[in-house]
């Protein structure tokens, strides 16, 4: 799906990244291009090496082998040229808690050599755009999680980078920041920043133009959200059943359902082909058990059914072929 | 690299300045630890003996066996707490610690002084408590000394007969502990101060995450490393210009020395501290780590440097370790420069020691700083 192009149109080229610590490989040999002007989206478990990536190409950790080219300069040999045109928001608020709001802004502008005169008009509209104005006196380890997650990011903000490192930005954050955060990530998208967000969560992911999944140090998928959902064999039933934590060993005992999930009020199945009878199929096994069904009807494919579907069969690539990562046909 | 930046360092001091203003209970630390360091080693740890409880066997009851008497306690050295008629009596109380020191008068004391003839005087020591034993020793060789010339005002010398006990104690007469102790404090408190500090600065930033924000920044190592510095150099120097007025002024140190001298000693001594304290951030991952490694420096610190404890009653083991305690080098320089006023040319071999000190341990801590992220 890579044509091939020169690595200017890229806000970010990986090259078989690779970081070990003392003897654990935390990062194995990653290789990624992100198109300019990109909302990309990293997803994985827990563990799976996606902060220590991004710490390598945020330039913050030297990678054990590889390169990661960030516009085209080195994070191991032109950090100081990567430095001023990234911004990166750590997984744990890491500004200064007992300086304020504004003086958080103030010093992360000045460092980031910000010019005086701009300083000013900059850090009020960052502080009204991310809700902050009435909070700007106010020492940062006064305020609330998702504030402090706003203050982190206008704080990257400040010197306008052109490419953004989020680790888990929302991470801790409740709903209502997170929608507005992400309200604020599309502005951004909007002005044409490329931003790399890592995320444990689905709908975030939705957001993204493209995504890859992360496991064990390695990407091993990767697609546009609608892409994802595109490769999942068979498609999805919604079914509203009186009693799920029955109704789930019946569903998953049909010989045509090849997953099942309970999201919300539904259960939802993951049925193989095009099954034109699978509806009637579950409804009748459901009721013939004394459950009461309400509705069966089909539903569109989410990421999180499509990750359970895909990853079992995106074995990880052996070693030798290192060189082919990302995409797993 | 990047050319440094001053208006990078200026923030970064700008920075430090404000969040120890937030830290309420740094300022009491800084401002009111010294003096009371000062206060606490100056009067308590002060080896100043006064008031040795003395006992007085005085067979011979005579003029001149009370002037000998008057002699000891005038001195203020030692005091008179009771006056057994036999030497049994004395050694009870010794025994039993009521009394550190006994003067034994002879039967027969004034006949020998009216007949110009040598004489004794007998001057018991409890031994249990060797400092008080050796101090008070000193002072009676004083005061028999001084008495020698009382009672035999016609010799030139009391070499033929009187008692031949004369110590005399070279730049502090007194024999005052404070003026030993106060230039030393200069150098502990600055140690304290500059190791401490500097041993939680960076470790905070990089437990609290912010180290790594600074790196995603312009800011190179230099400028980081200066901008953590400058804040504790200028709280250090604020520190000990009040230990040093404190001292003069309140414990009236008599200062002998040069500034340029004892300054200079000081501050090749804070880069050492400094240094040593950037060393154990670096290689702390937490700053309770950071604390306990700080902790564990201070012990030989205190023990093997003289501060305290003389050099030179230390076990022949552990001799040499001294020479490996930075604070051993500053503690001699303070101390000659502030009572006999030794400059650089009698100096020389600690500056020298404490240049290399400080030499190897930035280097070190330099080294380790590049590395910082990496693991």
């Amino acid at each position: 799906m890579t044509t091939p192009v020169t690595s200017d149109e890229f806000a970010l080229d990986v090259r078989d990244l690779r970081k070990e610590f003392a003897g654990t490989v935390a990062v194995d040999g990653v290789t990624l291009a992100v198109p300019r002007g990109e909302v990309f989206g990293l997803i994985g478990p827990d563990g799976a090496g996606k902060s220590t990536l991004i710490r390598m190409m945020a330039t913050v950790l030297a990678p054990t082998s590889g390169d990661a080219l960030v516009f085209g300069h080195s994070v191991r040999t032109e950090a100081h040229s990567v430095k001023p045109r990234i911004g990166y928001m750590s997984q744990a608020f890491s500004l200064y808690r007992d300086l304020t709001v504004r003086e958080n802004l103030e010093f992360f502008a000045e460092l980031r050599g910000v010019p005086r005169k701009e300083m000013a008009a900059r850090s009020a509209r960052l502080l009204e755009f991310s809700g902050l104005t009435e909070f700007a006196k106010r020492q940062a380890q006064y305020l609330s999680g998702g504030m402090k997650q706003k203050l982190a990011l206008a704080a990257t903000l400040i010197s306008e980078p052109d490419l953004l490192f989020l680790d888990e930005p929302t991470t801790g954050v409740d709903p209502v920041s997170r929608r507005e955060f992400w309200r604020i990530i599309s502005g951004l998208h909007r002005q044409g920043i490329t931003v790399f967000v890592a995320t444990p969560y689905m709908d975030e992911a939705e957001r993204c133009d493209e995504i890859a999944f992360m496991t064990q140090g390695r990407i091993i998928l990767r697609d546009t959200p609608a892409g994802m959902k595109r490769r999942v064999p068979g498609r999805v039933i919604e079914v509203d059943v009186s009693d799920y934590r029955a109704a789930m060993p019946i569903v998953r005992a049909l010989p045509f359902s090849t997953s099942v999930e309970v999201s919300g009020e539904h259960l939802r199945v993951l049925v193989s082909g095009e099954c034109e009878t699978c509806e009637a199929e579950i409804r009748s096994a459901l009721e013939g058990a004394g459950l009461t069904v309400s509705r069966v009807r089909p539903a569109a494919t989410d990421l999180e059914m499509a990750f359970a579907a895909l990853i079992p069969t995106a074995a990880l690539p052996d070693r030798d072929d290192d060189a082919v990562p990302a995409v797993a046909e | 690299m990047i050319r440094m930046s001053w208006r990078r360092v200026r923030l970064l001091i700008w920075k430090e300045f404000l969040q120890l203003k937030r830290d309420r209970s740094m300022l009491p630390i800084i401002f009111i630890m010294p003096v009371l360091q000062l206060i606490m080693f100056g009067y308590v740890i002060g080896t100043d003996v006064r008031d040795i409880r003395t006992a007085v066997v005085d067979r011979d009851g005579s003029v001149e066996s009370r002037l000998v008497i008057d002699g000891f306690t005038n001195s203020g050295f030692f005091k008179q707490v009771a006056a057994p008629a036999t030497e049994a009596e004395m050694q009870t109380l010794i025994d039993g610690n009521k009394a550190q020191v006994a003067i034994i008068i002879p039967e027969g004391f004034s006949d020998d002084v009216h007949a110009k003839r040598a004489t004794q005087i007998g001057i018991v020591v409890d031994g249990s408590d060797s400092k008080t034993a050796s101090v008070a020793s000193g002072y009676a060789g004083q005061v028999v000394a001084s008495l020698g010339r009382q009672l035999y005002p016609s010799r030139l010398s009391a070499s033929a007969g009187g008692v031949d006990a004369r110590v005399r104690v070279l730049f502090n007469p007194t024999l005052r502990s404070v003026n030993t102790m106060v230039p030393a404090l200069l150098a502990f408190i600055l140690m304290m101060s500059t190791q401490m500090t500097m041993s939680q600065a960076i470790v905070k930033e990089r437990e609290r995450g912010t180290l790594e924000q600074l790196f995603v920044t312009p800011i190179g190592r230099a400028e980081y490393l200066i901008g953590k510095l400058v804040p504790y150099v200028i709280i250090a120097t604020i520190q000990i210009t009040l230990v040093f007025t404190v001292g003069t002024i309140w414990f009236k140190v008599p200062f002998n020395g040069t500034l340029l001298v004892m300054g200079s000693g000081l501050a090749l001594f804070a880069l050492t501290s400094l240094g040593i304290g950037l060393m154990v951030s670096l290689l702390s991952r937490t700053r309770y780590q950071a604390q306990q490694a700080m902790t564990f420096l201070m012990v030989p610190s205190m023990m093997l440097s003289g501060f305290v404890f003389p050099l030179e009653s230390m076990p022949a083991v552990l001799y040499p370790l001294s020479y490996l305690i930075p604070l051993r080098y500053i503690v001699v320089v303070v101390r000659s420069n502030f009572m006999k006023g030794s400059g650089f040319s009698a100096l020389w071999p600690q500056f020298a020691a404490m240049a290399i000190f400080a030499v190897v341990v930035f280097g070190f801590g330099l080294s380790r700083f590049r590395k910082q992220l990496n693991d």
